[in-house]
């Protein structure tokens, strides 16, 4: 058995359990389910950004809220029909993230992780401040997609999101963009050297992870009905880094299973209140201390091992070494 | 003018506040090469200290900010041994996204371990000294007199401390060139530890300094922490003399800006996101700083 093909059959296990789920649980898992898609999406991107890209972004929960807040007031301000309102949103997801791909085009580490923490929080001010566009703190009601109480209909249309943001991402990292971006982040001045237009490629990797954070945040404005500032606080945007790292940051599944596991783990554990919460900082720092690319991969490898025959396996070691 | 005068003055304090956290986040920076995204918590970690050493071993406000400035160096030196140190190593590859992630954790973990222990109520520690000064127009309380002095007195040692003393020209050696200070017998690790212990016990300070001018809160350090960045960025990442009047010019234009603009909600709101503003135009525009020191350009 090939290592590709057992995270193949990992990941497709997964994804029948999360198929399947909504038959076993109760309407409130299925609503922290539905939930946990958003944080799926925001993760996934975002360790495209960061992980594969190197632009470590604290601006990600900001498109969020730019693509909750315009498909909102698009259709209360501008009376389009709501389907409109979300293409308007992505478009505008897809200028902002270009016009901040070129502004931080030579940014770096700190300094770019400080640009963009100081975009995100005047915008989040600015969301606070015009209480007569966005009512403010007191959140901005927003309507439903589908009829009806259930909330299987989101937890269905969250798990296609994500499935159909990571096998674009998948896609995109397959084809030579994905060789140019990693090349980008281990030495922009070689990769730059050997040909490649990094300006472009930087300013495409902002455009999609904005574009997927902005339908990400679209998604969740319609389903939970109100928006506030609040989803584009800079705790928020921990919590998304968080998920990323420890599932793993140069991993989009593990990003993916991480957000789920965390977000599930810190439902299931209200009781405890912000224990929970020192936790999962506590999980961060050890993570980053001791498993940089985050438990996932390192699941995926120990699997792997379990899979191999040992003779092949000291074959292709002899290879490897 | 006396509203002009009691703005003015109240800024001035707040921004030697801002400047003292921003000074502690500047020596980090400069000789670590690492933005402390953890700093605001040690902010907040100070003022707690300081309010529990003089709540429980009845010592005097004043010895309470210094007892909370050596438990944060002793915190910071060995957050930086444990976590931070691996980072000089080949173990870690991108440097600049680890230093981020583990400070940025370290908020994480002790902001919500201060909610837990010290709970989410705000606590007010003892006055330095009650009552207020009042000249003419002016009236500025104690505390707040008190609070300014001892932060001119903490960055003035702090200046003197890095131009006179030899430990202190050390961390500037280290802060100018690791390889240069290495060569002439100075151990970069050693310099990367006491900068960090330095810049922790500085965030302490201001801590507990304004703590019993405004509450003790769990979230108190969140604001200060984006001031600090606004100011180190304005300052030119790295130096003293620039997060000093950098800090001042902060704390002068919110007070002044919440003070005169008619809408309360949106003067707060808009003053807080001036200050944003004025980083990313600095980052775009002059990334050195407006008092930045050559050496410390933009890699």
């Amino acid at each position: 058995m090939g290592s590709l093909s057992v995270s193949r059959a990992l990941q497709a296990v997964l994804l029948v359990v999360a198929l399947f789920l909504p038959l076993a649980a109760g309407p409130y898992w299925i609503h922290v389910g539905a939930i946990a898609w958003y944080y799926a999406m925001l993760a996934a991107s975002w360790a495209l950004l960061a992980g594969f890209a190197g632009q470590f972004s604290f601006a990600h929960v900001a498109f969020a809220a730019l693509g909750g807040y315009a498909s909102a007031l698009g259709v209360s301000l501008l009376g389009l029909p709501p389907a409109v309102s979300m293409v308007f949103a992505i478009v505008l997801a897809i200028v902002t993230g270009a016009l901040i791909g070129a502004l931080v085009l030579r940014l770096s580490g700190p300094y770019l992780a400080l640009f963009t923490l100081a975009i995100s929080e005047i915008f989040r001010l600015i969301l606070v401040a015009e209480e007569d566009l966005t009512r403010g703190m007191l959140g901005l009601p927003v309507p439903g997609l589908f009829s009806g109480q259930s909330d299987v209909p989101y937890y269905y249309l969250g798990l296609a999101l994500v499935v159909a943001a990571l096998l674009a991402m998948n896609w995109l990292l397959s084809t030579r963009v994905g060789l140019f971006l990693r090349a980008i982040r281990e030495d922009e001045g070689a990769a730059r050297a050997s040909g490649i237009d990094t300006t472009r490629y930087k300013i495409l990797v902002f455009v999609v992870t904005s574009v997927i954070a902005a339908i990400a945040g679209i998604y969740y404005g319609h389903f939970i009905g109100i928006l506030t500032p609040n989803i584009a606080i800079l705790p928020e945007m921990g919590l998304v880094i968080a998920m990323a790292v420890i599932g793993g940051i140069e991993s989009l599944p593990g990003a993916v299973i991480g957000a789920v596991v965390v977000f599930l783990l810190s439902e299931s554990l209200r009781a405890y209140g912000e224990w929970r919460f020192v936790l999962m900082g506590l999980a961060l720092i050890l993570v980053q201390r001791f498993a940089q690319n985050g438990l996932y991969p390192m699941i995926e490898q120990w699997s792997r091992t379990r899979a191999r025959p040992r003779a092949a396996a000291s074959v292709e070691d002899r290879h490897a070494g | 003018m006396s509203y002009f005068l009691l703005l003015a003055v109240n800024g001035l304090v707040v921004g030697l506040i801002y400047a003292l956290v921003a000074s502690g986040l500047t020596l980090v920076f400069s000789v670590l090469k690492v933005v402390n995204f953890g700093h605001g918590s040690l902010y907040m970690l100070g003022g707690y200290a300081s309010y529990y050493l003089i709540s429980g071993l009845g010592l005097h406000p004043l010895l309470g900010v210094v007892g909370a400035m050596v438990a944060l160096f002793v915190f910071g030196v060995v957050f930086e041994r444990l976590v931070i140190a691996p980072m000089y190593t080949d173990k870690v590859e991108r440097k600049d996204e680890y230093a981020i992630i583990v400070t940025f954790g370290l908020t994480i973990l002790i902001t919500n371990l201060a909610l837990v222990v010290f709970g989410p109520f705000a606590k007010s520690p003892p006055s330095f000294m009650t009552g207020a000064l009042i000249a003419g127009p002016l009236i500025l309380p104690y505390d707040r007199l008190i609070a300014a002095i001892a932060a001119v007195v903490l960055l003035v040692g702090l200046s003197l401390f890095l131009k006179r003393t030899a430990l202190g020209q050390a961390l500037d050696a280290v802060s100018q060139s690791r390889e240069s200070a290495a060569v002439i017998g100075i151990d970069p690790k050693r310099m990367y530890t006491v900068a960090f212990g330095l810049g922790s016990a500085l965030a302490g300070g201001a801590g507990a300094l304004i703590a019993p001018v405004f509450a003790l809160s769990p979230s108190m350090g969140d604001l200060p922490a984006v001031q600090a960045f606004i100011i180190i960025v304005l300052g030119g990442m790295g130096s003293v003399g620039g997060s000093i009047a950098g800090g001042i010019l902060l704390g002068l234009v919110q007070s002044l800006g919440v003070g005169y603009l008619p809408d309360p909600n949106r003067a707060l709101a808009y003053t807080q996101a001036f200050g944003a503003l004025l980083l990313i135009v600095t980052l775009l525009v002059r990334p050195t700083g407006l008092f930045g020191r050559s050496h410390l350009r933009l890699e």
